[in-house]
This record gives C-alpha cells, sequence and structure tokens, in this order.
C-alpha cells in the first residue's frame, strides 16, 4: 500500500477530537461515565439493528462523516429525554448528535479554517455496511457505552483527496461554549 | 408585546431557551426560520432583542439579520446569534451585519440571564 | 609836458602792458603752464581713474558673467526639478487612478462575493429535492416490504395447495408441479426483494452522504465568501 492520504497523526487526532465531543456533548450530566472501545475489541457490545444519525463536515480537501447508531429502547430514550418525555425523542437526540457534531467542527476549525457542517440525517442500521462504497481513506467503528447502560455505535468515515496531516492538541482548549461573546 | 424573539428551526431549541427566558419573567415570542423571524419582527415592534440559529431553511440568520438592518431599517434591536458555528469567518459576517454578541452551543441559561434581561430593557 | 606825461604814460602803460603782457604772458604761460600741468595730471588721473575703470568693468563684466552661468546652472536645476515635480505628479496621479481602480476592483471583488452568496438559495434547492429523493427511496421501501409480504403469503398459499393436491392424489399431482413451481418463483422473488432492498439501503447512503457534502460543501463555500467580502470591504474603506 502507498502512503496514506490521511496520515496517522491526522487519523489519531481525529479520533480525539471525536471521542472528546462524544465525551462532551453525549453525556447529560458531568458526572457520567462514558467508555469509547474500538468495536471489534473483547467485550464490545455492538448495536445490531436500529437506526443512523449521520452528519457531514466537509472541507477543501476532504469529507468526514459522523455517524452514531442507537436503538431506540427503553434504556436510551429514558437517558436522553430525562424529565422532558413529552418531546419526541428523535428531536431531542438529533439535537444532541449536531451539538456532538458541532464540538467536532469547532476543533477541527483550529487547523482547517474553510469548514461546513451539513444538518443531521437518519437512516436505517441496514445502511452501514455499505459505508465501503463512499471509498474512504479512513474508516472505524466504536462501541459507545454511557454509564454501562445505554448503548451506542460511532463511526468515523473519512474521504480525502489529497494528503491530510495535522496534529491535534492533546488535551481540550477550554471549552467556552455557552458563554456570551459580545462584539 | 414580547421583548424577546427566539429563532430557530428546532422546536427543542425554541422550547429549551424561550421557556427558560419565560421562566425568569421575560416576554417571549418564537419563530422558525429566518422569513418566519422576519415576518414577527415586522408585526411586533416592542420586540427589543433578537435570538437566533444561523443555520435554518428558507433564510438562514445572518441573511436575516441583513434584512432587518437593511430592508426593516431596524438599527436598534439588539441580535445575538445562539449557534453550533464558530467560524471567525461567520462572526465577522455577524459583526459586520451589526449583530451584538455570539454565543456557541449548548445554551447555559444562568450564564446569560442578565445580559439578556438589559439587552431587552 | 602833457605830451611827456601822456608819451610817458603811454610809454608806461606801454611797458606796463608790456610788462603787464609780459607778465600776463609770463603768468599766462605760468598759468598755461599750470593748466597744462593741471591738465596733464588731470589726463592722467582721467586715465588711471579711466584704467580702473576698465578694470572694474572687466570685474563686473566677469561678475556679471558669473552670474549669467549661475543663473544658467540655476535655470537648468530649475527645468530639473521642475521635470520631477512632473513626473511626481504624474506618478501621483497614477497611484490616484489605480488607487482608484483599487478601489473600483475592492468594490467588485466585494459585489461578486455577495452575488456567489446568493449560492445559498441553490443548495436550499437541492435540500429540498434530497428530502424528495429520499422520499421516494421510502416509498420504494414500502412496496418490496409489501412485495415481499405478497410473496411470502403466495408461498404459504402454494404450501397450502400442494399439501390439498397430495391429498388428492393422483389426480392432484399436475396441480403439486404447478404449486412446486410457484414456490419456486417466490422463492426466487423473495431473492430478488432481498437483493432489492440492499439497493435501496446502498442508493440510501450514498444519497444521503452525497447530499450532506454538497450542503456543508455549499456552507463553506458561503463562509469562505463572506470572509472575502468582509476582507473586501475593508480594503475599500482604507483606501477612501
Amino acid at each position: 500500500m502507498g502512503i496514506d492520504v490521511i496520515s496517522a497523526h491526522a487519523k489519531e487526532s481525529v479520533e480525539h477530537i471525536f471521542f472528546r465531543a462524544i465525551r462532551s456533548r453525549l453525556t447529560m450530566e458531568a458526572s457520567d461515565v462514558c467508555e469509547i472501545v474500538p468495536a471489534d475489541a473483547h467485550g464490545a457490545h455492538s448495536l445490531s439493528d436500529g437506526n443512523l444519525v449521520i452528519l457531514t463536515i466537509s472541507g477543501i480537501a476532504f469529507r468526514l462523516l459522523l455517524i452514531l447508531q442507537y436503538d431506540e429502547d427503553e434504556r436510551t430514550q429514558s437517558y436522553f429525554l430525562r424529565e422532558e418525555s413529552e418531546r419526541p425523542f428523535l428531536e431531542v437526540f438529533l439535537e444532541i448528535c449536531n451539538l456532538c457534531c458541532g464540538a467536532v467542527n469547532q476543533e477541527l476549525l483550529q487547523y482547517f479554517p474553510d469548514l461546513g457542517m451539513s444538518t443531521p440525517y437518519v437512516l436505517s442500521a441496514r445502511c452501514r455496511p455499505y459505508l465501503e462504497a463512499l471509498k474512504p481513506e479512513f474508516l472505524a467503528s466504536y462501541s459507545v457505552s454511557i454509564n454501562d447502560a445505554v448503548r451506542l455505535g460511532a463511526t468515523i468515515c473519512m474521504c480525502a483527496h489529497a494528503p491530510i496531516d495535522f496534529v491535534a492538541e492533546a488535551s481540550a482548549l477550554e471549552d467556552t461554549s455557552g458563554e456570551l461573546e459580545l462584539f | 408585546m414580547s421583548k424577546i424573539l427566539v429563532v430557530d428551526d428546532s422546536s427543542t431549541v425554541r422550547d429549551e431557551v424561550a421557556g427558560f427566558l419565560k421562566k425568569n419573567g421575560l416576554d417571549v415570542d418564537t419563530a422558525v426560520d429566518g422569513k418566519d423571524g422576519l415576518t414577527k419582527l415586522k408585526g411586533n415592534p416592542g420586540i427589543r432583542l433578537v435570538i437566533s440559529d444561523v443555520n435554518m431553511p428558507n433564510m438562514d440568520g445572518l441573511t436575516m439579520v441583513e434584512k432587518i438592518r437593511g430592508e426593516l431599517g431596524n438599527s436598534t434591536v439588539n441580535v445575538i446569534m445562539l449557534t453550533t458555528e464558530s467560524s471567525p469567518a461567520m462572526k465577522e459576517r455577524g459583526k459586520a451585519a451589526g449583530v451584538k454578541g455570539w454565543i456557541v452551543k449548548p445554551f447555559k441559561g444562568d450564564a446569560v440571564l442578565e445580559t439578556f434581561r438589559k439587552l431587552a430593557s | 609836458m602833457i605830451q611827456q606825461v601822456l608819451v610817458a604814460a603811454l610809454a608806461g602803460s606801454a611797458v606796463t602792458a608790456l610788462v603787464a603782457l609780459a607778465a600776463y604772458r609770463l603768468a599766462s604761460a605760468r598759468a598755461v603752464h599750470r593748466l597744462r600741468a593741471e591738465a596733464d595730471r588731470q589726463t592722467a588721473t582721467l586715465s588711471q581713474a579711466s584704467a580702473a575703470q576698465r578694470e572694474l568693468i572687466g570685474v563686473h563684466e566677469q561678475h556679471m558673467q558669473e552670474l549669467e552661468a549661475t543663473l544658467a546652472q540655476l535655470r537648468d536645476e530649475l527645468k530639473t526639478q521642475s521635470d520631477s515635480a512632473d513626473a511626481v505628479r504624474t506618478e501621483l496621479k497614477a497611484a490616484l487612478d489605480s488607487k482608484d481602480q483599487l478601489g473600483h476592483k475592492a468594490a467588485q471583488l466585494a459585489a461578486e462575493a455577495a452575488r456567489l452568496k446568493g449560492l445559498a438559495g441553490t443548495f436550499e434547492r437541492w435540500h429540498e429535492q434530497m428530502i424528495s429523493l429520499m422520499t421516494q427511496n421510502q416509498d420504494m421501501h414500502t412496496k418490496n416490504h409489501e412485495l415481499s409480504s405478497i410473496v411470502r403469503h403466495v408461498v404459504i398459499v402454494s404450501l397450502n395447495a400442494s399439501i390439498e393436491a397430495a391429498r388428492a392424489g393422483a389426480a392432484g399431482r399436475g396441480f403439486a408441479v404447478v404449486a412446486s413451481e410457484v414456490r419456486a418463483l417466490a422463492a426466487r422473488s423473495e431473492e430478488l426483494s432481498k437483493s432489492y432492498r440492499d439497493s435501496l439501503h446502498r442508493n440510501d447512503l450514498t444519497t444521503t452522504a452525497t447530499f450532506q457534502d454538497i450542503q456543508a460543501g455549499g456552507k463553506m463555500i458561503a463562509a469562505s465568501l463572506s470572509s472575502v467580502e468582509s476582507l473586501a470591504n475593508q480594503f475599500h474603506a482604507t483606501l477612501h
């Protein structure tokens, strides 16, 4: 195999940024425990069914698809809806996925000044095997569990047509979200 | 007459933000996109503060602000953007359009309540 | 006597006259000599003065020449300065013109960027079309599912028919064959239906991925154009 279009550093960096976003935006409380392991790791729980939420971040030389797989079971619904049980689960969950992707977008903006983000879309989990058809240069799946009760799937699918190489800062920058920046 | 207008295509966000502000005694109306926001603003001159998302169908938030200042000729209403966008280019465009402030989601009500109250009075 | 006196007087006066004349002549001569000397002195003085004056004139003329040379030099310098000033004026005008042009170009850039931002409207339209496509896809899923149900139903019916045919014995044998073939067809249909369902899922994913890329890409371009427009406007402002 020739030189990777997406360097090992870049792959690692995207992974770390995605994990940070998952930990900060998919958890409803700061005290919740969020575990992320590679999908084929020993003991990893894999979701066979359910739905996918897909979001795309497009840059000049690449596109990054972030896929979150969920099962609309009792535990998942009660975790994300909390007291607001009158609101449709999907609406709340889509907004949370949107925030998660937004966090990835914000971090990537430090390394790629021109980026755009799509709105989220829901597909059947049966579509997941066809990610290969997009011919990604980087494809990796993970199992996410929150409080050992809520199970989610997370996948990075990244296509690039020019070399991508960057190193993300190891620690998350101070999260200034929610703060009002006055002009 | 409402003092604050919340504009976002997500009903979750509209409910969250408007709900929080109403709970704290403020008068709030909502709109689902930029076009709706313009209509609501035209019909309600008592609105002093607009809180708006950027990415919305039909008309995005920044285009709405540009039209508020331009076509509507309203240079006094305060506008704050509440969005996942944080790129400097977007903020520049907002600043040029006369946006007063920028908040990156998620919304943390307590941190901004007092400022919102001041801007809406 | 008087004659003598007269003569004497005459003589005397003649003498006197002669003496006077002589004296006069002498005096005259002296005077003339004096005058002449005086004249000579004056002539000498005059010559001296004249020479001095000629010298002065010479010096003066020299000064004049020098002054004229200096004047000519000054004129040349003035011309050079004037030419430089003209050149600078020309450059300034050119700079002002090009500043005007730059200003004009900056305004054009800003206008182009603003116009291209209108592309956002196109992406909106594509987004709507995507929704419509995905809805069609959803319809195909539903129809396929219905087809599957029908096929399964057919299989059940043909199985039942086979059972009935077996009970009917030899008379039912022909019927049993048909039932068996119907089942084979149904199985084939079911395979096709599954394969079609897989294609639909593959199609859903690639369509979604493409449209999201277009949507996100459009926003990226709009953001970059905003940045260009803002820069062009700032540049335009600094020129005025």
